[in-house]
């Protein structure tokens, strides 16, 4: 392992560390633990906000998801850099609003099956199985809220996860090539597909209930210092890593970072150092939060998985610069369609819409802000599709609207007149 | 992956790079073993030096990095449109050398089993 990975996995630990012991000494070891397990047993479908069940609980869950991530990443021998970095905050930040190891464990399991079949290794398919963990609720909604007996509907609930993270890496792949990798939560659209056939045969079982918002609108100041304190030590972080001294380099980097698409697979900490990547990441971090000051939404734990997730890709494609022109199109679509900037869907989408972070990259401001304009009125359509069961609406909503978009100039560019042959 | 259709990839995305430079003649040489293949490109673009190191670089990516291969490494070859992503094959592939040659440019790319060793290879190799 090199210097700057063993670097990057301290940062990471510190983080997670850091996450459990305040969630643990906020609320006491206690309540924190009684609450965790109070989480365990919900169904979690989109909108679950765990720090309505208490802000040390959903802090202590978001930790420990956090931490099976990273234990994948470090047994499977693959590169923590950033696509593996993007996956481990994302999970963290679902931690606050969905996402629980109970749930999580039975999709990375069928994963795992998947690649034993086809003869790969975990490495191989460990992003699907980091990101697909957005399936989640499949598991919990199966086991908890179906109004089965438990005794059949916890196996049922582990069979399903399985099932979903075993077929998962084959629909990864085949969607992966409708959008051409301009969708950067590209496993959530994934999930979402899959969700579509789950809500379907929930709804044609009658077991499927509505779905139902748990928005955590109370003020909490570890909530509110959370991302800033984060960014703040990425930075410090980075510049321990790059040295001090080479301060100069790193910004160098840092703006030549900001020239990159961002189209899958972009991993930031490969393209330039890992402080210039750290930088980006903690830039990011920093503008979300100035964002949801400024529209004065909470800082509760959907937020804050928003932030978390747009950091996370900051190395792993996303960059100040082709970030803003999306997060545009969704502040505009709001006011064009009477929403408040601060309300659940909006808020949301304006942080995960930095999915589609590539089409500006690629195609520029305008398609950029077409594309966050398309996105919120999608978004705010899609999770009734699959039910809430993919926690990466997003990805689902940015997945469709992004292959709308690419088709669209793929079939410009490829009817090019003037490039054709003479007649 | 089926070997035929993990060439087919890797033909498909060194072409479409290879076309971005509008040559008048190109052409794609294979020869498979048991355990491997090789396969040379050549146009009559010659490129500088810079960009052959370019080329090289991204080709030759400086580690293994089986998490991206297997997934956004299915990408490769099928997407004409944008310009050509060589890291996808280079994180797919054992080895690759570039070089100009009197009249253009040549890249040969080795690929096979974990037990594959292009050196043995009964072509010629240039690095």
């Amino acid at each position: 392992m090199e210097r700057t990975e063993k670097s990057l996995y301290t940062i990471m630990l510190i983080f997670i560390l850091g996450l459990a012991v305040t969630g643990l000494a906020l609320d006491g070891p206690v309540t924190t633990l009684q609450g965790f397990l109070h989480l365990q047993i919900r169904g979690a479908r989109l909108i679950n906000d765990f720090t309505q069940a208490g802000v040390g609980a959903a802090m202590f869950n978001a930790a420990l998801v956090g931490l099976i991530g990273l234990t994948i990443v470090f047994f499977a021998t693959i590169s923590l850099s950033g696509p593996t970095i993007a996956a481990i905050f994302t999970m963290i930040g679902f931690g606050f609003f969905g996402k629980t190891p109970l749930n999580i464990l039975p999709i990375i399991g069928g994963v795992w099956i998947a690649a034993r079949v086809t003869r790969n290794t975990l490495g191989s398919y460990s992003l699907i199985a980091l990101f697909g963990t957005a399936l989640g609720p499949v598991v919990t909604f199966i086991m908890f809220e179906i109004g089965l007996p438990l005794i059949s509907s916890i196996p049922l609930g582990i069979f399903s996860g399985l099932f979903a993270g075993f077929i998962l890496p084959g629909v990864a792949g085949s969607i992966l090539q409708l959008h051409q990798g301009y969708n950067l939560y590209t496993t959530g659209f994934s999930c979402g597909f899959i969700g579509l056939f789950v809500s379907g045969l929930l709804v044609a079982s009658n077991k499927m209930e509505p779905m139902t918002i748990i928005w955590n609108t109370a003020a909490e100041p570890a909530l509110y210092l959370l991302i800033p304190i984060l960014s703040v030590l990425l930075i410090i972080s980075a510049l321990i890593i790059d040295g001090f001294a080479n301060i100069r380099e790193t910004l160098t980097e840092l703006r030549d970072l900001q020239k990159l698409t961002g189209r899958l697979p972009t991993d930031i900490f490969d393209a330039g150092t890992a402080g210039s990547a750290l930088i980006n990441m903690g830039l990011l971090g920093l503008g979300s939060s100035l964002y949801v000051w400024l529209v004065k939404a909470p800082f509760n734990g959907p937020v804050i998985g928003g932030m978390l997730t747009v950091m996370g890709f900051g190395g792993f494609g996303k960059t100040l610069k082709n970030v803003w022109p999306v997060v545009v199109g969704v502040v505009l679509a709001t006011l064009v369609f009477g929403k408040q900037l601060s309300a659940p869907g909006p808020i949301l989408a304006a942080l995960f819409c930095t999915t589609l972070a590539p089409i500006a990259g690629q195609f520029g401001i305008m398609a950029g802000v077409i594309a966050g304009f398309t996105h919120l009125f999608m978004v705010e359509t899609t999770a009734a599709w699959h039910g809430g069961l993919d926690l990466y609406n997003n990805g689902f909503a940015g997945g469709l609207t992004a292959t709308l978009i690419i088709a669209l100039l793929q079939w410009y560019r490829t009817n090019r007149p003037r490039e054709d042959f003479q007649v | 992956m089926k070997r035929k259709e993990f060439l087919g990839r890797l033909i498909g995305e060194l072409t479409n790079f290879m076309l971005e430079g509008n040559p008048l003649r190109l052409v794609v040489s294979l020869h498979q073993e048991e355990d491997g293949a090789h396969i040379s490109f050549f146009d009559d673009i010659p490129r500088s030096k810079k960009e052959l190191d370019k080329i090289r670089k991204s080709l030759n990516p400086k580690t293994q990095r089986p998490e991206l291969a297997q997934y956004y490494g299915q990408m490769a070859g099928h997407d004409m449109a944008w310009e050509a992503r060589l890291n996808l094959i280079g994180w797919q592939i054992k080895q690759a050398s570039v070089s100009n040659t009197d009249s253009g440019l040549q890249i040969d790319i080795w690929l096979g089993s974990d037990a594959f060793k292009p050196e043995n290879f009964t072509l010629d190799m240039k690095i």
